[in-house]
């Protein structure tokens, strides 16, 4: 079943092959191998993030839990899950998440459709606190703090992290109005901040150029790339510190596509990027590190390099290359 | 292959064959329904209609005209509307938005819906009882109530269906960045909705303008330009109803112009709500 969704995947892996260390990035160099068999072996920078918990349920595709490469070790972490798990209803769509976003770099997560990409995602700004019967377990940290913790004030941790959905849907209102609607949520009303800011937030979503006659004429007539970046020039206008995106591309044609990747790739150093996306040549494009997921677990973490070229797990390889089971 | 395809092919016809022509004897039927009223009422459609009060056989001047109703039919329809729009729409926001984790949410809508289906003369009495008998004399409020009291379960229930149609990445979207739940209701759910909301309130107003049952329990009828509504109150349909009572030619000519004019202005609100919100930019918000 996998397999047939992905039919471009050993093509994806040649273009990983050949595009993934990025011009102007060098990505670190391919480390040994470290699997997570050990938990001591990589705690995080502040010594008190074990990359690895050993409460992590094992997976039947790779016993020995997730593996974890040490790349990750070395880098300053901005959020992170501890075994965290999410039931809707009884369903359990995550089995104990153990992973640690990199600050200021894109992260990408990948794995067959179902496999809780989109949930773990909307976990870490509560949306999924819309939707009923969803219980959680385990801990999900935002900058040191428990996200899941009372006196976490639900609102202002959305404020610290923009999203951007599969499906574009900027509001029924005005191109300005769209681009400013955090600010006017925390009643900023000075006409001339507003036009800064959605001039400068449309800039960096490379869309001024596109719109800047017709700011005040309905999102909805501007075609589905131009929406896309729409909604992103509005979750960066509230100069969010991480950027959320659920397979942000998935209904965009090729050069809308290349826009908003360019755009991604863009943004990462100011932004912490967690995208998820299903088609692994944006992954291997966009990212700096990546996570395989399969059936609710994380099973392969590490930079996107190794992860195309020289992944650990069996199960991952098959994956990547398209091979998969 | 050659025959089925032919045969699929003849199914689709007949099917588009049937749908045109039930289009067709529908709009025949409200052809002709226009047609009869239009036919019969307009030569008696004069400006006399719209300037005089109604004149008693016998008397110099009769029939008259049907002024006071026409004027007390929109003063009352107002006041309903003030009450029962308001009260629907948010009925309708809290069925859409809020009720799902509440016990209150089956009852608030079975009630609705029962509401919607008591017979209008049921509501005058309500109205007769509730608010003529404690007042002392039949009264304008008592009708307005009436009228409102039929208006607000249409419009909950047609916002709710409404606000439920507005896709939910409006609201995830909303909600992701940084935005309350009222707020996200207020600033992009309702606005969503909203030509289709209106639409719904502009039946539930059509369909008060022509009751006459409540009223005539409620607000009597008056013979004169009524100002106060704590005083028994004049209403075009109750007017319409009086007049086609009458034996007198004259009056039943009067009954026909009536109901044309009482078309009208329904029609002529649907108009100009709709072109007010074209012009500002929510018909093409509503067109999506
Ligand atoms: N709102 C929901 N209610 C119930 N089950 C859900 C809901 N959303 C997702 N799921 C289930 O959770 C699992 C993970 O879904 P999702 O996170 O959307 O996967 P992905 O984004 O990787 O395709 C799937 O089995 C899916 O059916
Ligand atoms: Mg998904």
């Amino acid at each position: 079943m996998v397999k047939t969704e992905h039919p471009t995947a050993e093509r994806g892996h040649a273009r990983a092959n050949r595009e993934a260390p990025q011009p102007g990035t060098s990505l670190p160099p391919i480390q040994p191998v470290l699997r997570s068999l050990n938990p001591d072996i990589a705690p995080g920078r502040n010594g008190q993030n074990p990359v690895h918990l050993p409460t992590t349920t094992p997976t039947e595709q790779s016993p020995q839990g997730p593996a974890i490469h040490a790349e990750l070790a070395a880098e300053q972490h901005v959020l992170s899950t501890e075994d965290f798990k999410l039931h809707y209803g009884k369903h359990r769509a995550l089995h104990g998440i153990t992973m640690q976003i990199p600050a200021g770099k894109v992260t990408a997560l990948i794995g067959p459709s179902g496999c809780g990409k989109s949930t773990l995602l909307r976990s870490f700004n509560r949306l999924n606190d819309l939707i009923e019967n969803v219980r959680v377990e385990g801990r999900i940290r935002f900058q040191g703090q428990d996200i899941h913790d009372r006196k976490v004030d639900v609102i202002r941790l959305r404020k610290k992290m923009g999203m951007v959905f599969q499906k574009s849907n900027p509001f029924p209102m005005s191109i300005l109005e769209n681009v400013v609607y955090a600010l006017r949520i925390g009643g900023e009303r000075r006409r001339r901040v507003l036009d800064e800011v959605c001039e400068k937030s449309l800039r960096s979503a490379a869309l001024w150029d596109e719109v800047k006659d017709r700011l005040h004429t309905s999102a909805l007539g501007m075609s589905g790339g131009q929406q896309q970046r729409l909604c992103i020039a509005r979750a960066i206008a509230a100069e969010p510190e991480v950027l959320l995106m659920d397979e942000p591309c998935s209904a965009l044609d090729p050069i809308a596509t290349g826009k908003v990747e360019e755009l991604i790739y863009a943004l990462r150093g100011k932004y912490t990027v967690v995208i998820v996306t299903h088609n692994m040549q944006q992954a291997a494009r966009v990212s700096d590190y990546t996570a395989f997921m399969y059936m609710g677990r994380l099973v392969e973490y590490g930079p996107t390099n190794s992860i195309f070229v020289n992944p650990h797990l069996k199960e991952t390889e098959s994956y990547v290359t398209g091979r998969f089971g | 292959m050659q025959i089925a395809s032919v045969y699929i092919r003849g199914k689709s016809h007949l099917m588009f064959g049937l749908c045109i022509l039930f289009t067709a004897v529908i709009l025949g039927l409200l052809g002709m329904v226009s047609g009869y009223l239009i036919s019969l009422g307009y030569k008696s459609v004069d400006l006399a209609l719209f300037t005089q009060l109604p004149v008693p056989a016998g008397a110099a001047g009769f029939p008259g005209g049907l002024q006071n109703g026409i004027v007390g039919s929109i003063i009352m329809i107002a006041m309903a509307s003030l009450i029962g729009i308001p009260i629907g729409m948010l009925a309708g926001i809290y069925l859409a938005e809020y009720s799902s984790r509440s016990w209150l949410a089956g009852p608030v809508r079975f009630i609705a819906d029962v509401q919607t289906g008591v017979p209008s003369i049921v509501v005058g009495i309500l109205g007769y009882e509730l608010l003529v008998v404690p007042l002392g004399s039949y009264n304008g409020w008592a009708g307005a109530a009436a009228l409102a009291f039929i208006m607000i379960p249409l419009v909950a229930r047609t916002t709710e269906e409404m606000l439920l149609l507005v896709p939910r990445g409006y609201r995830e979207a909303s909600v992701a960045l940084g935005a309350t739940k009222a707020r996200t209701i207020l600033r992009v759910v309702v606005p969503a909705a909203f030509g289709s909301v209106i639409t719904g309130i502009m039946l539930a107003i059509a369909r008060v303008a022509g009751e006459t049952a409540p009223l005539l329990f409620t607000a009597l009828g008056s013979r004169f330009l009524e100002s106060n509504p704590s005083r028994p109150f004049p209403s075009l349909t109750v007017q319409i109803y009086h007049a086609a009572m009458e034996p007198y030619k004259e009056e039943s000519r009067k009954a026909w112009a009536g109901i044309l004019v009482l078309l009208a202005l329904i029609f002529v609100l649907n108009v100009t709500v709709r072109l007010t919100m074209r012009a500002s930019g929510y018909g093409a918000r509503a067109a999506r």
